[in-house]
């Protein structure tokens, strides 16, 4: 039995669309999981069923080993860290912090020991008496963070709590994040849409799409291995080409109806002849080349097929735009996936 | 940027400012001098102010003035915030109608409200005919509108939903979210909108002359009592009614300042 069980849950808002589409999803004890999906596709849903803040249509939620499905959110030992922070302007950080403590009726001491403690974790000493429009995002969240984790809660859950965060705080806070989930072993549950903090953080990943769980798997089996297009497109950003573009890059192959997922960076290109005859071998147009930091993006064509190769950026290696260049892939990165 | 400020601005705001001053200064030279029958007026005296304050009846007007403005702005101030609560985390969906309704009281001008209280209310047995009941259950009508507007534009600024939500995940009641958490948060909100309403009610004569009338000498009664008798005595009482609608106000402007500045230092 897993710590945490989905069994066949439905949500719909209006008895027509369905949000959720009978989830059967198992998390176990200290994992840090994450739902990943684009918008609107019930991963919020999800996780806020799983705190009691919204009502399942149908279906059943266990942890650890009780039917929560109809315990109130108060009674289910769960915390939560919101998008928007959520902090009560009213109240300095340790406040906020002890809040959830003092309503349980803790000892004075016993709180403001568990408040010190989940401060200095946070990083935010010095910050105790500061109300939270003093504070910047970061710390607000780090803030959020506290409060939720001095209740040692049964599950974590984080819903896209880094999204309105700058790029460098965030990276800083994924970190402090696992940092924090490590040393707890809380078991987490993480909401986001951007498949690179998805990457990052998660022991394992299930994807969601218009309410069904799409894959589950650890990130690099999710990267390596998509077993549908939109997961191969949401995930890695693949090539998706079916058979007839495939038979235009190589027509002396053979493929079987469907679709086929080729990773970017898995596209070898190079101005001279390709000698690898363990490798489909074509020759292509650079259409397109744009730089991201580190890595090369080129687009290329051939005949109606476009495609993208991602290289690394090395001063030795560029290729200017109408220039034909060699294209090597290896048979194994050409995945076939389902629609 | 640095905007420019031109001549025709100030003279405007000058204006404005004249507009609003002048009948002010005036009402309070009046009642500072015995004659103004020329340009400048003649014999400075405080002999008005001293004869006003001399009489209790003026004092005990006052403070009437001072309750019945305030009891209605707390009754209704505590029911629009319950209805808050309720309409904004249970029945969201609710809330225009609320709101139609609380604007209904726009429409209804004072002498109308007045005779309508009378005429419904009067002779009807027990509390409910009480000139004073009626005065405060048609100062809350007159009221409603401002202040539903007033904590509705408060609340609305303020994410309430999701903070309910994060105190509910700590353990918290809703009930006990919104008035330990979001009620504070509307702390200023709550007494700009009673200030705006208290003002309102306390500058109030057409409906407390109809409803109550005599049996409830409000300080606008005694003015509009003594203004028969004597125009500087008046014109002394219109100046302290001003101070003193100044004077709360400022109070309740530093009392919450100074909240405001211990919680952040504390």
């Amino acid at each position: 039995m897993s710590y945490i069980e989905f069994r066949g849950i439905c949500k719909s808002y209006d008895g027509v669309n369905q949000v959720l589409k009978n989830i059967d999803l198992n998390i176990e004890k200290g994992e840090l999981v994450t739902l990943l999906g684009p918008s609107g596709c019930g991963k919020s849903t999800l996780l806020r069923s799983l705190a009691g803040l919204e009502e399942i249509s149908s279906g059943k939620i266990i942890l650890d080993g009780e039917d929560i499905t109809n315990l109130p959110v108060q009674k289910r030992g769960i915390g939560m860290v919101f998008q928007q922070y959520s902090l009560f302007q009213n109240m300095n950080v340790e406040d906020n912090i002890a809040f959830g403590l003092k309503i349980a009726k803790v000892d004075k001491l016993v709180i403001s020991d568990k408040v010190k403690r989940a401060i200095e974790m946070v990083d935010l000493v010095g910050k105790e008496k500061s109300y939270p429009s003093q504070l910047s995002g970061g710390q607000q969240q780090r803030v959020a963070i506290a409060r939720a984790i001095v209740m040692e809660p049964k599950v974590l859950l984080l819903d896209e709590p880094l999204s309105a965060i700058d790029a460098k705080l965030r990276r800083e806070l994924q970190e402090k994040i696992k940092h924090v989930q490590k040393k707890l072993k809380i078991t987490t549950i993480f909401v986001t849409h951007d498949q690179d903090e998805a990457m990052i953080m998660s022991d394992r990943i299930h994807l969601m799409n218009q309410g069904i769980i799409e894959q589950s798997g650890r990130p690099v089996d999710l990267y390596t291995h998509p077993v549908s297009k939109f997961a191969a497109e949401f995930i890695g950003h693949y090539n998706i080409l079916d058979k007839r573009k495939l038979n235009i890059l190589l027509p002396f192959e053979k493929f079987d109806d469907g679709f086929y997922a080729i990773r970017p960076e898995t596209v070898h290109i190079q101005s001279e002849p390709i000698m690898d005859d363990g490798m489909y071998v074509f020759e292509a147009t650079v259409e397109n080349v744009i730089s991201r930091g580190n890595v090369l993006r080129y687009t290329l064509r051939c005949g109606d097929v476009c495609f993208t190769s991602e290289v690394l950026f090395r001063s030795f290696a560029l290729f200017e735009e109408g220039q034909k260049v060699c294209v090597g892939i290896e048979p194994h990165n050409v995945l076939p996936i389902r629609d | 940027m640095k905007t420019k400020t031109h001549v025709w601005d100030v003279i405007i705001l000058l204006l404005i400012a004249a507009f609003l001053i002048l009948p002010l200064a005036l009402t309070f030279f009046y009642s500072v001098f015995t004659q103004w029958t020329d340009i400048l007026p003649t014999g400075f005296t405080l002999s008005f102010y001293a004869g006003i304050f001399s009489d209790g009846a003026f004092i005990n007007s006052l403070l009437r003035s001072i309750i019945i403005s305030f009891v209605p702005v707390v009754i209704c101030t505590i029911s629009i915030l319950l209805v808050l609560y309720v309409i904004t985390l249970y029945v969201p969906k609710m809330e225009k109608y609320i709101e139609i309704l609380c604007n209904i009281p726009y429409a209804i001008q004072g002498v109308i409200l007045a005779a309508g209280v009378i005429s419904l209310y009067s002779g009807k047995p027990g509390f409910l005919s009480n000139r004073i009941f009626l005065l405060v259950g048609a100062y809350c009508i007159i009221i409603l509108p401002y202040v539903f507007r007033g904590l509705k534009n408060t609340i609305g600024a303020l994410n309430v939903q999701c903070v309910i939500e994060a105190a509910q995940v700590l353990g918290c009641s809703k009930f006990h979210a919104f008035f330990s958490i979001v009620i504070p948060q509307m702390k200023r909100g709550i007494v700009s909108t009673m200030m705006l309403a208290f003002t309102m009610l306390f500058a109030d004569f057409v409906v407390v002359n109809m409803i109550a009338g005599s049996s409830f000498r409000t300080a606008g009664i005694y003015l509009y009592q003594t203004m028969s008798k004597s125009g500087q005595t008046s014109s002394a009482i219109i100046v302290i009614l001003f101070i003193t609608t100044l004077i709360i106000s400022t109070l309740t402007m530093i009392i919450q300042n100074k909240q405001t500045v211990k919680g952040r230092k504390s």
